[in-house]
């Protein structure tokens, strides 16, 4: 397993947001997240990359415990969270987003070399290169988030809503650079208000309620779930 | 004659403006990269200003070489200060109040005792003036402001192209996303306060040989600073340099035509005007 998470408890101050919950991601998958606003999706994700601190439980990334480490650490074990809201630097240019991503690595050439495959994947981002993030449109947010992200080559990315707010066929976009990711080796857990987008392109999905897992199974499963289908998936 | 008067005001307002610059960039960097206000920052600019008199005055060194040695130990200062005080209360924001309040009171005095009350002066730059068209220029102010535009571009320079200045900026527009780059925090908060405090020392100093110095320097240019974090807009290198150019000037030229107790109101009422009708200042961030 390339992710653990066991027994995970998760407060707020006195409020309480995770109830226990356990589950495991296979390497080279795409597992979602579902669930209502305020079910405890993104906390589960703020909570392996360690912005937010659990109370209990375990987190094991590829059988080492990482619970206790510090969110600026978690990067170099190959993780990358996107955070809801793209966490980018919305002053600085689309390139000094980018080279920021590769903070940590000393690589320098292969940088550079990377930064050119984006651009070769992503020709809007190379288009406004040398625009502030903010003027850019929702969709080329997310892509530069994502892309970012994938300057620290994680092994496992944390995707925290990519679809929220953008229009019908950005999202259809969006869905297909997870899928592309996916394929090129990196294994995604994905949280996703679109039930629809997300089970259409995971192997497997957890339906979180009130901070405990209600229902977990194959994607393809799921999506006949007539549960599913009337709670998130609107038909 | 007013024209030759207006055309020296707006140098010594530029120089003057520069000390307030370096001063002010400290303080906008520090607040958006660690989200306080550094009280104290203004007496570490005083604690570079003696440090120079004391190689100067009292050691006998040149003052081009006082001034980076103080650059140097200021910032060795400033790392002091994040380190031992501002990081046990991280997160605490009255914490970082008392914490750097006090800290300003300690400095002063220390160097109240050490090297007693009253105003002192730095050696000048240089002596004697130069002659442009008809009018002549002091030749230490004209070297102030040229040490001021040269220390500003090379800060510029750092944050826009070094791999650490980018994620200082990085850390100021979105704490959480820099993180996630494998960005420590206490790593930016050490460095933006030991920059921060190098770059006041040398302001400090070069106010000290121009003008003066005196143990309680620091409060009032501490109101200079938060003026020009107003004004040019939070974290903003270039709003700063506008600001604290804007602050200078105003300080010479009012007072050339309507008095010095006139000029002393004025950034008061330019930090009104723009916490009414720009409160996110000239350049800054929303």
């Amino acid at each position: 397993m390339l992710l653990e998470i066991k027994n995970l408890i998760v407060h707020y101050d006195a409020a309480q947001v995770l109830y226990g919950i356990s589950f495991d991601v296979e390497e080279g998958t795409i597992v979602t997240l579902l669930g209502n606003n305020g079910s405890g999706k993104s906390t589960t994700l703020r909570a392996i990359s360690h912005l937010k601190k659990a109370t209990s439980g375990e987190i094991l990334f590829q059988g080492k415990r990482i619970d206790k480490e510090l969110p600026q650490n978690i990067v170099r074990f190959g993780i990358g969270h996107v955070l809801e809201g793209k966490g980018l630097f919305p002053y600085m240019s689309v390139i000094e987003n980018l080279t920021v991503g590769a903070y940590l690595r000393k690589d320098k050439k292969q940088v550079a070399l990377d930064i050119e495959d984006i651009f070769a994947h992503f020709p809007r981002l190379m288009e406004r290169r040398n625009q502030q993030a903010r003027t850019l449109s929702g969709g080329e947010q997310q892509m530069l988030a994502i892309a970012r992200s994938l300057l620290g080559k994680p092994k496992l990315l944390l995707l925290d809503e990519p679809s929220l707010g953008l229009s019908p066929s950005m999202v259809g976009e969006i869905g297909r650079i997870i899928r592309d990711i996916n394929q090129q080796g990196v294994t995604v857990l994905l949280v996703e208000q679109n039930a629809r987008l997300a089970l259409n392109i995971a192997h497997k999905g957890f339906v979180f309620e009130n901070g405990n897992i209600v229902l977990q199974g194959d994607a393809k499963d799921l999506i006949e779930d007539d549960k599913v289908r009337k709670a998130y998936v609107g038909r | 004659m007013t024209g030759l008067l207006v055309v020296q005001g707006v140098v010594s307002g530029m120089c003057l403006g520069g000390t307030y610059i370096l001063l002010g960039l400290g303080m906008t960097l520090i607040l958006s990269v660690m989200n306080i206000l550094q009280f104290s920052h203004g007496q570490v600019y005083m604690v570079g200003a003696f440090t120079v008199y004391f190689l100067t005055v009292d050691a006998g060194l040149s003052i081009y070489i006082a001034v980076p040695i103080a650059m140097v130990t200021t910032s060795i200062l400033g790392l002091f200060i994040e380190r031992i005080f501002l990081r046990p209360v991280k997160g605490d924001f009255l914490g970082y109040v008392l914490v750097t309040s006090g800290l300003g009171l300690i400095m002063e005095v220390l160097v109240v005792g050490v090297f007693g009350l009253g105003v002192k002066q730095v050696p000048s730059l240089c002596s004697g003036s130069i002659e442009i068209s008809g009018m002549f220029f002091a030749r230490d102010r004209l070297i102030a402001l040229l040490i001021s535009a040269v220390l500003v571009s090379v800060l510029q320079m750092f944050l826009k192209k070094s791999k650490f200045g980018l994620a200082l900026m990085a850390s100021a527009q979105n704490p959480e996303g820099a993180i996630l780059q494998g960005i420590n925090p206490n790593v930016m908060s050490a460095l933006v306060v030991a920059i921060g405090s190098g770059i006041a020392a040398v302001g400090g100093a070069l106010g000290g040989s121009i003008f003066n110095l005196d143990p309680y320097m620091g409060g009032a240019a501490f109101g200079k600073g938060i003026a020009l974090i107003v004004i040019g807009g939070l974290g903003s290198v270039m709003g700063t340099v506008v600001g604290g150019l804007m602050l200078g000037l105003s300080d010479y030229l009012v007072a050339l035509f309507f008095g010095s107790q006139v000029a002393s109101a004025i950034p008061l009422c330019i930090v009104v005007i723009f916490l009414l009708f720009r409160p996110r200042g000239l350049f800054g961030h929303d």
